[in-house]
């Protein structure tokens, strides 16, 4: 009775890209499975970031292409996702940063992105409410730029509805029927769905779902904890980030400033329980960056999953062992930026055999036999 | 405030549209209205000061009883505007007290 | 006017009876009546008349003034004076003032009849003089006559009929009747006008009453307050209301002064309303060429009105020597007495008795004792006559004489499924709209029901419209079947519910929200903004929550959630208590970062 041509499992912004992009190249037979509801896990939970300043090469080209995606999103599915290019500012707080920021920023350059390297004095012009005291330099690229993720999400989920995409939200894969390698279906808590192409987009949930087919996939969730304040009028246009002081901020289009840090001290679980200590220690540092927090409120607060690779880079590849399982996993908590391009060239090489917008290729899974880089440009 | 103009059960029917003067201002209604009746719909419920207290006043009763609705019609005072018809160029004021007589 | 027989003081329902019948024998008759149009109450009257169908059961109160003054204008010998008053009844005749002309006649009738009905109660309390406190005639007037709405927001003082209609009336005109104000322990009016105002979702607050108006120049609000068993005011149970209007109705007292003039007794009877005229029972007073007839005589109906001006009317053509029909005459006693025979008549009578009238209680059928349930399945009426009030028109409309109410008017009604054809024109004629249709669809869990519907705007068929209980609670949407239209402005609108919400679904409103019903207050997200993205199709509270914001305000969902999550359970037909409530995130209450990070205890 019930069957497809492909099952997705992961209701967030990396199944619905996937499954929008898929009914794009002409398979609409799919169903998508969420064990929550859309959006419900890490996509719901994160910052909403839009960069594309990566250390990696492929990686920029990634984000870039993604950026384009963006660009075209309410023309392309219909949804005001409330998108907006101001910029992402990298403030380098050390001699080491500025240096990785120069040779970064000559790297972006080549590979086509408009990024500036900013002077101290220039960042403290262009950006008077951060407090640059300690600030040494800083990497600018004005098209990076935020979305809300909710909205991008269900856009991709409403318009791979509209081709013909079953959306089975509050129905959770509970096992990956495989014989011979190769699969014949997923038990659903609702039913049994037949398929042979099942792609794992579970997010925090990745190494469950490889495991469901038997695959040891090697991705691992920590939490991240974030809050908003209650929202001003609009004041900051960037994303500010910092890897030396470990934090992001942002304002949203509601006026809220978002912001969040990691943390050393997380062990890998599923534990999605906002911590008191987070709370502290970023109402303590925040201000001393952004002077004007001080007497800002803190409206929510939360915490959503990582779902790490050992290089913090994302894993987008099928198995070896078993014939067409796909998975787009391990985003490191940079999924939601990367979602368009990642969805679009998982569909072309889902339906054609191959990517024709970019290239993928470097995040295999074979590329942890041969020893990790680890991406620098990571909170 | 407002006029109706859709209703379940009623249909009005308003006469010509007229102007009049309440404390100066132009106003409009239509014929048939009385004075006190085209002033709500214009918005104005506040029809007089009373004499001793001071107080603000409007009609209680819309039918002449309660002499509530005393106003000051073209110079005379302690007309009874929700029994009385608003005229073209009429000129109301909200009567202050007991209304003087001039003659 | 030379030779004029009858003079009549007061142009409404019993003087323009008693015209009718002066007029019909020939005698020339002349109304004066201080309106600017006559006809008295009637004009403002919109809803249907209870009685029989003799006396304009079943017609609105306006319609039934037009058809007197029609019936009337045909009359060479009956004359109706506009704008005019009878000042006083003098020894050398009675003098009217003409107001349009400014101009007093005195003149010399052979009979008087004051029909000069009531004015308002006024009732005391702080402020009470504020403009934008009205008696309901007032609110009447302006509304129903001139078609002007005396304010947006408005509370009720009194749940008489009188309270109970112009509520009714002024949510038909778009107004929100904040509440009705009872100080008794029970409801003032009929249970059917009680009933219409319920399934508003008006509240009728019994044990309150008014403490004050506030505002300075105008009504800006209002303080209420529960009373006690010996009617004090309790200070602690105090509430305000913002409305703008205040409406008065707390009852009429008879206008007796021109029979005093005259030298007729007046004998005060609280039941009757306060002074009344001593009269016999063919309406005259004890001057014998004064009658009286209608509220002056004691507060009563229209209806009663009516047959007390032809009673009057009909003495007065056998005064002057007319022949008039006798078994006519009785007639229309015996009615006026089997009307008064139920129990919503109780308190006339026993004021009827004060004034030495002897009142013999009749019988009548007091049970409903249909058989409703046994035809389950069949498009059939369920009436809902919960208290026997004098009204028949359920019984003389029926096409197929199914319904029942027999010899006694007070009698609840009958019904005979089994003749029943389900044709609904009994759901429109009911005056106290307190019959509906009901067919449930037995392969199904739906049922059909017929609601009668006097509102703007009327849905058409395929509209989605709510749904509400008997105490104006939204149960659910539904879908309009089919819309019958009676020719007497009250159509039956048919809506296809759950089977479940048969019982007490007993009224609908369209699926329209102004821009400004705010679930979410610190979003500024609408009932409209909801119910379009569940019908986009965000039916888990979570997904509604990010795609509208609703709860991520600052006050954290505290105003909005609840709401939001009804919308959607009936929207979606799934129960609150099985949605997903969503996330309640930390802090519950905004802070500081200051606060947070001054905070003593840093560990975690």
């Amino acid at each position: 009775m019930n069957s497809a041509s492909a099952v997705i499992i992961g209701g967030g912004i990396i199944g619905t890209s996937i499954a929008y992009h898929l009914c794009k190249n002409g398979i609409n037979d799919i169903v998508l499975l969420e064990k929550d509801y859309l959006s419900a896990g890490s996509t719901g939970r994160c910052g909403g970031g839009i960069r594309q300043q990566w250390s990696e090469r492929p990686n920029v080209r990634l984000a870039m292409r993604s950026v384009e995606l963006f660009n075209k999103f309410k023309k392309d599915i219909g949804m005001d996702i409330e998108y907006y290019q101001g910029g992402y500012l990298l403030l380098a707080f050390t001699d080491e940063e500025v240096e990785l920021f120069e040779n970064n920023v000559k790297m972006q350059k080549e590979e086509g992105l408009d990024v500036n390297f900013l002077s101290k004095k220039e960042t403290a012009e262009k950006f008077p409410y951060i407090n640059t005291s300690d600030v040494k330099a800083a990497a600018f690229c004005s098209s990076d730029g935020h979305a809300n993720p909710h909205l991008a999400t269900m856009g991709y989920a409403k318009a791979a509805a509209k081709r013909g995409a079953r959306i089975l939200t509050r129905t959770k894969a509970t096992d990956i029927d495989v014989s011979n390698n190769s699969i014949k279906g997923v038990n659903t808590d609702k039913g049994y769905i037949k398929t042979s192409l099942v792609i794992n987009a579970a997010g925090g949930y990745s190494h469950e779902v490889g495991k469901m087919a038997g695959i040891d996939l090697p991705t691992e969730s920590y939490r991240h904890q974030i809050f908003v304040t209650e929202p001003v009028e609009h004041l900051m246009d960037p994303l500010v980030i910092s890897f030396e002081k470990n934090f992001y901020i942002r304002q949203t289009k509601s006026g809220n400033f978002i912001m969040g840090q990691g943390d050393e001290d997380e062990k890998p679980s599923h534990n999605e329980n906002p911590g008191w200590r987070f709370l502290t220690e970023m109402t303590e540092k925040m201000p001393k960056f952004f002077p004007f927090l001080k007497q800002m409120r803190v409206l929510r607060h939360w915490a959503g999953l990582y779902n790490m690779s050992p290089d913090a880079l994302p894993i987008i590849d099928k198995s070896s062992e078993i014939t067409d399982f796909y998975y787009a996993v391990g985003f490191s908590g940079h999924g939601f930026m990367l979602a368009p391009a990642v969805g679009e060239a998982m569909a072309e090489w889902i339906v054609h055999g191959e990517t024709k917008h970019v290239d993928i290729s470097n995040l295999n899974i074979e590329r942890f036999a041969k020893g990790v880089t680890r991406e620098k440009n990571v909170v | 405030m407002r006029r109706l103009t859709d209703h379940p059960i009623l249909s009005f029917r308003r006469g010509k549209k007229i102007t009049f003067y309440f404390e100066g201002q132009e106003l409009k209604a239509y014929e048939g209205e009385t004075i006190a009746v085209a002033l709500h719909a214009n918005g104005i419920k506040n029809l007089r000061k009373t004499p001793k207290r001071k107080r603000n006043q409007g009609f209680f009763c819309a039918i002449g009883k309660c002499s509530s609705c005393l106003m000051e019609v073209n110079g005379i005072p302690n007309v009874r505007t929700c029994i009385t018809r608003v005229k073209e160029g009429m000129s109301v004021r909200r009567q202050q007290g007991r209304g003087e007589i001039i003659d | 006017m030379t030779d004029l027989h009858v003079l009549i003081a007061g142009g409404g329902p019993a003087g323009l009876a008693t015209a009718i019948e002066a007029g019909k024998v020939g005698l020339n008759v002349l109304i004066v009546d201080e309106g600017i149009e006559p006809g008295g109450q009637l004009v403002k009257q919109t809803h249907k008349f209870f009685g029989n169908e003799n006396f304009y059961a079943s017609v609105r109160g306006f319609e039934i003034a037009q058809e007197l003054l029609k019936e009337i204008s045909n009359m060479k010998n009956v004359e109706i004076l506009p704008e005019s008053t009878v000042i006083g009844i003098y020894d050398k005749g009675i003098p009217v003032l003409n107001r349009e002309t400014d101009r007093v006649d005195l003149l010399k009738p052979e009979r008087i009849v004051i029909a000069t009905g009531a004015s308002e109660k006024f009732l005391q309390f702080e402020n009470n003089d504020l403009p934008g406190v009205y008696g309901a005639g007032a609110v009447q007037t302006l509304m129903n006559q001139y078609g002007i709405l005396p304010g947006e927001n408005i509370l009720i003082i009194g749940s008489g009929n009188i309270g109970l209609i112009v509520s009714y009336q002024l949510e038909q005109a778009g107004a929100n009747v904040k509440a009705i104000v009872e100080a008794a322990d029970r409801i003032g009016g009929y249970e059917v006008h009680a009933r219409k105002a319920k399934r508003l979702g008006i509240p009728i607050l019994l044990k309150h009453t008014i403490k004050k108006a506030l505002g300075i120049t105008q009504v800006e609000g209002a303080v209420i307050t529960e009373v006690d068993e010996n009617w004090q005011m309790i200070p602690s149970k105090e509430r305000e209301f913002v409305v703008d209007t205040i409406c008065i109705a707390t009852g009429l007292t008879p206008s007796v002064e021109l029979v005093s003039q005259a030298g007729g007794n007046i004998k005060y009877i609280p039941e009757l309303g306060g002074y009344v005229p001593e009269r016999n029972i063919d309406m005259r007073t004890t001057v014998n060429n004064v009658f009286v007839a209608g509220d002056v005589s004691g507060i009563e109906e229209a209806t009663t009105a009516m047959i007390e001006g032809r009673i009057a009317g009909l003495n007065i053509a056998r005064d002057l020597s007319k022949k008039i029909d006798e078994n006519r005459l009785n007639d229309l006693k015996e009615q006026i007495k089997n009307f008064r025979s139920g129990p919503t008549s109780q308190k006339v009578c026993s004021g009827l008795q004060k004034l030495g009238f002897t009142i013999e209680r009749e019988k009548f059928v007091e049970k409903n004792d249909d058989d409703f349930k046994k035809y389950e399945g069949k498009k059939r009426p369920i009436i809902e006559c919960p208290e026997p009030i004098p009204c028949n028109p359920c019984e003389t409309s029926c096409p197929v004489g199914a319904i029942t109410v027999g010899e006694n008017i007070n009698s609840i009604p009958t019904i005979d499924y089994e003749k029943c054809t389900g044709c609904g024109i009994c759901v429109s004629k009911c005056p106290g709209l307190a019959i509906f249709m009901i067919q449930e669809l037995l392969d199904s869990n739906k049922a059909i029901i017929g609601i009668p519907y006097e509102f703007l705007p009327l849905p058409q068929k395929n509209d989605t419209v709510y749904v509400l209980s008997r105490d104006g609670e939204i149960l659910d949407t539904g879908e309009v079947t089919q819309v019958t239209d009676f020719g007497n402005k009250s159509p039956v609108v048919y809506v296809k519910i759950d089977r479940e919400h048969i019982e007490d679904a007993r009224h609908i409103k369209p699926v329209t929200h102004s821009r400004n019903d705010y679930v979410c207050r610190c979003e500024e997200i609408t009932v409209e903004d909801i119910e379009k993205a569940i019908d986009e199709g965000y039916t888990d509270f979570e997904e509604l929550r990010r795609y509208l914001r609703i709860a991520m305000g600052p006050c954290g969902g505290r105003t909005c959630r609840l709401n939001a999550l009804k919308i959607l359970s009936r929207k979606t037909g799934i129960p609150v208590e099985k949605l997903d409530p969503g996330n309640l995130r930390p802090p519950a209450v905004p802070t500081t970062f200051k606060t947070i990070s001054e905070g003593s205890e840093k560990n975690e």
